[in-house]
């Protein structure tokens, strides 16, 4: 089964790399077009890789850090085609491209052999809605990330910051709503599954940490509508917090014994 | 810091100053007084107390802000000068929670001392949680006063965050986590606590049987010497016995006969049904590089029997690993005290509520697997948590709100009281 995931991981990134090249080269509606079918097409490709893989694991792929990256990598992409199909942000959609490239090539250098098995507290409704708001959220808070380093290192004026800074403000509070969601199915689902619905976790707690940052960046834009460079670093910090709920949290000594460590 | 309207109406306005210094005391206060009380647990007072204070504060914040909703320090209250230095004094505790290990004996005196392995039940938690209500309800009521549907939002997402910090901490002493041991045939009528003490029930149980759903077993090729798994580019070679052939490493398997069940007789397998009887299959394993063959039983083993391994050369054995549980389910006699008599089946995310309890399926002897006797319930009473689910949904339609209308414009400012 794993032996497919490189032919297939294989063709989206070149796709997307043909895509990226496009959009950040061409100025033509015709290459910009193509280059939006491209963009889907690796991500169609992908989409078909996670139906076959779900097919024939019998479960859903959302067990292990890897299935999730690839999630990850089909939403980000995805996002990316959305906002350029609305707004036109063609770097957008390349540094998506290339995020999510970065997630399938971690992938490709950490195949795994998929396991069929799914414990019982994992077999639950709230499984899937649980994993894909929560990996939707991280694929739109990582692109709003993105805007914010775009906006920290290429200094742009006061003029031009506008249309990336509500772009950033946009993503967030889709992210965060959906962050938002994430939570609190979880915590409906810690209820039917182990009697409580918080029980301070490491998992919960990071995920928490994360909430608390977003909810740093939406208030301190609330009040402080101006001051770009200081909410666009909230924005790029928040967003390591993140990656430290979604991976780092493995390694974390408070961590061992919990019932959120992806199996690997 | 930038344009602040509030700033010209006196000299009273708060600042980030104040705010940040609140929320500084608030920690300090609480961390020494934690120090000072020699790093204690603190629990919240049961019922009727945690009720009566309750209400009593929420009186208290109501009427405050009717009375003094002018005033400087309510105002500021209700501000984000106040809640930023809070959300980032809250995350500060949560973010010392993320790092140190909770709920384990610490041997460091400073992590004794300011109770940082128990640290949601400590002075300076409480605390910031205390102050984080105080601003919540004064912020929900600020956008109230004079009604508008464009507020619906923030309505939701900040009344809803009150109500479930609300009742989860005057709650959390009311809730009930108990542990019962059942034996199969047995009635059960007592259970522990998490320190060991034990409760009688207002209900009795009995187990009438404990039931467990295997998913098929897996093998896989281990090294005669070290008895590991041999690995191909990193990653365990365990295949599924769900098909009838496949391939691991330089391996074709043909599956001849899979038992579920089974027992030993003499060179092969019969399905059995008794204590200690585990799956086996008896294979035809062809080396793809050299095309030799040969075929015989392997048999994962239980408590009760050793596993039987197919030895395929001097370096490698096929072995068969224990079957993991899909499903483990306990049908169960209830009878409470009100006079109730039911009988019910109860798993893993299927729990059964009966008179405020809800009894969760949590273990059962692993050892002994699909042969356990023993079932392990979690009883649990949570008086709150129609509170607490009330203020999870409406947080859940703030988020909906948030998804579908965005960020208010110009920040939702003009719509403040």
């Amino acid at each position: 089964m794993w032996l497919d995931f490189p032919i297939y991981a294989s063709i989206a990134i070149l796709c997307w790399l043909a895509a990226s090249g496009l959009f950040l080269t061409s100025g033509k509606k015709v290459m910009n077009q193509l280059a939006a079918g491209f963009s889907f097409a690796g991500t169609a490709f992908l989409l078909v890789f996670i139906a076959i893989l779900w097919i024939s694991i019998q479960r859903p792929p959302m067990r292990t850090l890897g299935e999730t990256r690839l999630w990850y990598a089909v939403f980000l992409s995805g996002i990316g085609l959305v906002f350029y199909l609305r707004w036109k942000y063609k770097w957008l959609v390349s540094y998506s491209l290339g995020l999510a490239m970065v997630f399938l090539i971690i992938n490709l250098n950490h195949p795994e052999a998929y396991d069929k098995t799914l414990m019982p507290a994992l077999q639950s409704p709230w499984f899937i809605p649980h994993v894909i708001v929560y990996i939707f959220a991280y694929a739109i808070l990582g692109a709003s990330s993105l805007v914010a380093l775009r906006n920290l290192f290429f200094v742009p004026t006061e003029k031009t910051i506008k249309g990336p800074i509500q772009m950033a403000d946009n993503l967030v509070y889709l992210g965060f709503s959906c962050l938002t969601l994430g939570l609190l199915f979880g915590a409906l689902w810690a209820k039917e599954a182990w009697g409580h619905y918080w029980t301070w976790d490491p998992k919960e707690t990071w995920a928490f940490i994360t909430w608390m940052f977003y909810l740093v960046y939406i208030h301190y834009r609330f009040r402080h509508p101006s001051e770009h460079k200081k909410a666009m670093a909230v924005l790029a910090v928040s967003f390591a917090i993140l990656l430290i709920c979604w991976f780092g949290v493995n390694y974390l000594p408070s961590a061992q014994n919990s019932v959120h460590i992806y199996s690997e | 810091m930038s344009n602040e309207n509030s700033r010209k109406i006196g000299q009273h306005t708060w600042s980030y100053r104040e705010g940040t210094i609140i929320t500084g005391t608030i920690l300090l206060l609480g961390f020494s007084i934690q120090a000072a009380s020699g790093g204690t647990v603190l629990l919240i007072a049961g019922f009727p107390w945690n009720l009566i204070s309750g209400i009593v504060f929420l009186g208290l914040l109501v009427l405050s802000f009717y009375f003094w909703h002018k005033h400087p320090i309510i105002k500021g209250l209700g501000s984000v000068k106040a809640a930023l230095p809070a959300i980032l004094g809250f995350t500060l505790l949560v973010l010392m929670m993320g790092f140190v290990k909770q709920d384990v004996e610490s041997q460091n005196a400073m992590v004794k001392l300011f109770g940082l392995t128990h640290l949601v039940k400590t002075w300076p938690f409480i605390l910031i949680n205390l102050y984080l209500l105080i601003l919540l309800g004064i912020v929900t009521m600020k956008r109230l006063t004079p009604f508008n549907l464009k507020n619906a939002g923030f309505f939701l997402n900040h009344f809803g965050l009150f109500l479930v910090l609300f009742s989860t901490a005057l709650g959390s002493s009311d809730m009930q986590r108990l542990t019962m041991n059942c034996n199969e045939n047995q009635i059960e009528r007592k259970a522990v606590d998490a320190s060991g003490k034990v409760v009688d029930l207002p209900l009795s149980i009995k187990l009438l049987n404990f039931n467990i759903d295997e998913f098929r077993p897996k093998i896989t090729i281990v090294d005669n010497k070290t008895n590991k798994i041999v690995q191909n580019k990193g990653i365990d070679q365990l295949e599924m016995l769900d098909r009838d052939s496949f391939n691991i490493a330089q391996y074709h398997i043909k599956v001849e006969q899979f038992l579920a069940i089974s027992a030993k007789v003499g060179d092969g397998f019969i399905k059995a049904n008794e204590p200690g009887s585990a799956p086996s299959a008896k294979v035809t394993v062809t080396n793809l590089t050299d095309h030799t063959r040969l075929s015989g039983w392997i048999y994962s083993g239980s408590y009760a029997n050793e596993p039987v391994t197919l030895k395929l050369n001097e370096h490698y054995s096929l072995v068969m690993l224990p079957a993991e549980p899909r499903k483990f389910s306990s049908s169960l006699n209830i009878q409470t005290q009100s006079g109730k008599n039911v009988t019910t089946t109860i798993e893993v995310n299927k729990p059964f509520s009966i008179d405020g309890w809800t009894i969760y399926q949590t273990s059962y002897n692993t050892e002994m697997g699909r042969w356990s006797e023993l079932s392990v319930l979690e009883l649990v009473r949570d008086p709150w948590l129609p509170l607490v689910y009330l203020g999870i949904f409406l947080m859940m339609a703030g988020a909906v709100f948030m998804f579908v209308f965005g960020k208010p414009k110009s920040g939702g400012t003009e719509h403040v009281a």
